[in-house]
């Protein structure tokens, strides 16, 4: 076995409290980490404000497939219906914003929704089949009564020794480094 | 309660006074104008008249929904906010004595009976197709005549009324009791009204609105229209209700207990019902327009084009400023997090989107035909402009002055807290987070 190879991913620390989680991800931000992560049993209120994260982008994905929906739909009843084969039906005209309106609505809330869910997707890295903390003993026990932060080896603040007197000195319980491993 | 100074409470009697005194003056304006239309058998007054009551009542309306609404669904986040909303339903037996006027000049107005509802009369003149006929002839009337006929409406009128207030009474009495004794009976309680009450005040705004409004050319009819009543009355309630929690904040009576996250639910759901006011009222004009049936279609040409000339009216800009103004600008706007967020940006669109929902009640209710024997078409259709708007302003700022007295002085009576600090959701509610 001593012939598989792995590469440092990260350090983590373990917290019993979620105030413990939640003052120590302020200090965490405080000195200047930017490439790290919490996890959390339950959902902890204001975490991500006090870890600095801004609100999410999404929401300028959902417009932009929202306001591309909106124009399709226009485009297919102009190329259809007056451009490519004009034709009367029930004396409307051949192009109007009212009574196809109701294809061009369908079409925003269509590709508003496939802005959602693809830029959510994307914002996110997804899909992702594995993840190298995941092979970490102590993230199961996030998914019972611990709480977790976990910093990146890609920080520029890492430092091997720094990094983990760091996270020992906000109050981390059992600080580790993560290996991933590699075949 | 506790912050009342006595130099308060004398600048706030002083203020009520004030708003009294607004009320007399507003109402008694638009009295003589409904007086000197008797007169003159000018229609105007009464139109301004309707107008004016109809904001409030619309308000009224969506506050009553909107309470019954929080209560069936338990929600967490409501109850400080619902607290607000009561208050602001003492103002329904007010509303409910501004309609008499209009009622009284029904059964005592004798040749000016029909004065505003020209079907209450059967000698009044109509038109039918483009020929002058009277209402009694109409066989569009004498279809209608079981259900549009002065008893029933009178009858239907009363018992709408009886409804909103005896529901107003009973959320009113669950709530404010509760501050008391504490029992979570009242909880139940004011669930079980709210139940009994969506539907029973569903239907009496949606035929209140038939008859108030629809009523007025009797020959149009568009089922869609209760619902568009419901939806302009609660955009216009959650615009109230998100000022009034401000302005409460702003004194310090809310300070810390109404906060962002109630504020942006508030701005959500002003955001949800304006896409369900566009959706409501394109509807309407959506399935008139496809059908293209000539009793139903009048009722939008008359708000395009003047019908004589076949141009542009007034009216056409009215429209198109509703579609852009009352709905894309509001949307547009509120899809952005921050403008819901920032109360100066939040209050900048709640009152935008008031002064638009005054316009588009003035939209519904005021144009219509004139009958005039010498037109190609045989009516006139009434303009943008007229003594209507004059009369209507009167009657607006004197219910609405009456409506404020009657809300502040249900603030000041002490009968409840200021939130309801015994209601079993009150912790959530303070608590409540984005």
């Amino acid at each position: 076995m001593s012939d598989i190879m792995d590469i440092k991913y990260a350090a983590s620390a373990t917290f019993s409290s979620a105030k413990g989680l939640y003052d120590a991800a302020g200090k965490v931000k405080q000195e200047g980490y930017t490439n790290w992560e919490c996890f959390s049993p339950i959902p902890v209120h204001g975490l991500d404000a006090q870890m600095g994260y801004a609100r999410s982008k999404v929401p300028r994905f959902t417009l932009t497939g929202g306001i591309t929906g909106f124009f399709t739909g226009m485009l297919i009843v102009w190329f259809m219906n007056e451009y490519d084969y004009p034709l009367i039906v029930g004396g409307k005209p051949y192009f109007s914003p009212i009574y196809p309106f109701p294809v061009f609505y369908e079409l925003t809330i269509l590709f508003a929704a496939f802005g959602t869910l693809f830029g959510m997707f994307f914002l996110n890295r997804l899909p992702r089949h594995n993840h190298p903390v995941f092979e970490h003993p102590d993230f199961g026990l996030t998914g019972d009564d611990k709480f977790m932060i976990v910093i990146e080896v890609d920080d520029p603040k890492f430092d091997d020794e720094e990094t983990v007197e760091f996270l020992k000195r906000v109050g981390g319980e059992s600080v580790q480094l993560i290996r991933e491993p590699i075949d | 309660m506790s912050i009342d100074s006595s130099s308060n409470t004398t600048a706030v009697s002083s203020f009520s006074t004030k708003l009294l005194a607004g009320a007399i003056l507003g109402i008694g304006a638009g009295l003589v104008g409904l007086f000197q239309g008797l007169q003159s058998g000018d229609k105007a007054p009464f139109l301004g008249w309707l107008w004016g009551c109809s904001f409030w009542l619309s308000i009224a309306i969506g506050m009553l929904m909107l309470i019954m609404i929080f209560r069936v669904f338990n929600s967490k986040w409501s109850p400080i906010v619902r607290r607000q909303l009561e208050h602001g339903l003492s103002a329904f037996p007010w509303i409910g004595l501004c309609f008499l006027p209009l009622l009284l000049v029904a059964w005592f107005g004798k040749d000016q009976a029909g004065i505003l509802w020209a079907w209450v009369d059967s000698t009044s003149p109509t038109i039918e197709v483009s020929s002058i006929i009277t209402v009694g002839e109409d066989v569009l009337h004498q279809k209608k005549a079981g259900y549009l006929n002065l008893n029933f409406f009178t009858l239907r009128l009363v018992a709408y009324f009886i409804i909103f207030c005896g529901l107003s009474h009973w959320l009113r009495k669950a709530s404010f009791s509760q501050d008391k004794d504490g029992d979570p009976n009242w909880t139940r309680l004011g669930s079980k009204v709210s139940a009994i009450g969506i539907p029973a005040a569903a239907l009496s705004l949606t035929f209140g609105a038939f008859d108030m409004f629809m009523s007025l050319e009797y020959q149009w009819f568009s089922t869609m229209y209760g619902v568009w009543f419901f939806a302009s009355g609660i955009r216009a309630a959650l615009a109230v209700t998100i000022l009034l929690c401000i302005y409460l904040v702003s004194t310090g009576t809310l300070k810390g207990l109404f906060k962002q996250a109630h504020q942006y639910d508030l701005a959500c759901l002003s955001l949800a019902f304006t896409v369900f006011w566009a959706y409501i009222s394109f509807s309407q004009y959506f399935l008139i327009y496809s059908a293209n049936i000539p009793e139903e279609t009048f009722w939008f040409t008359i708000r395009e084009i003047d019908p004589n000339t076949g141009l542009r009216s007034g009216w056409f800009w009215v429209s198109m400023g509703l579609i852009f103004g009352h709905f894309f600008f509001p949307f547009l706007y509120l899809l952005f997090y921050r403008n819901k967020v920032d109360a100066p940006k939040l209050i900048f669109i709640v009152c935008w989107i008031l002064a638009f929902h005054l316009l588009d009640l003035y939209w519904n209710i005021i144009p219509g035909r004139e009958i005039a024997p010498g037109a190609f078409v045989g009516y006139e259709a009434r303009s943008v402009l007229g003594s209507h708007l004059l009369w209507g302003l009167f009657t607006l700022i004197g219910v609405g002055c009456l409506c404020a007295w009657a809300v502040l002085k249900s603030f000041q009576s002490g009968i409840a807290e200021i939130i309801p600090i015994r209601d079993p959701r009150i912790r959530e509610s303070i608590n409540h987070h984005e």
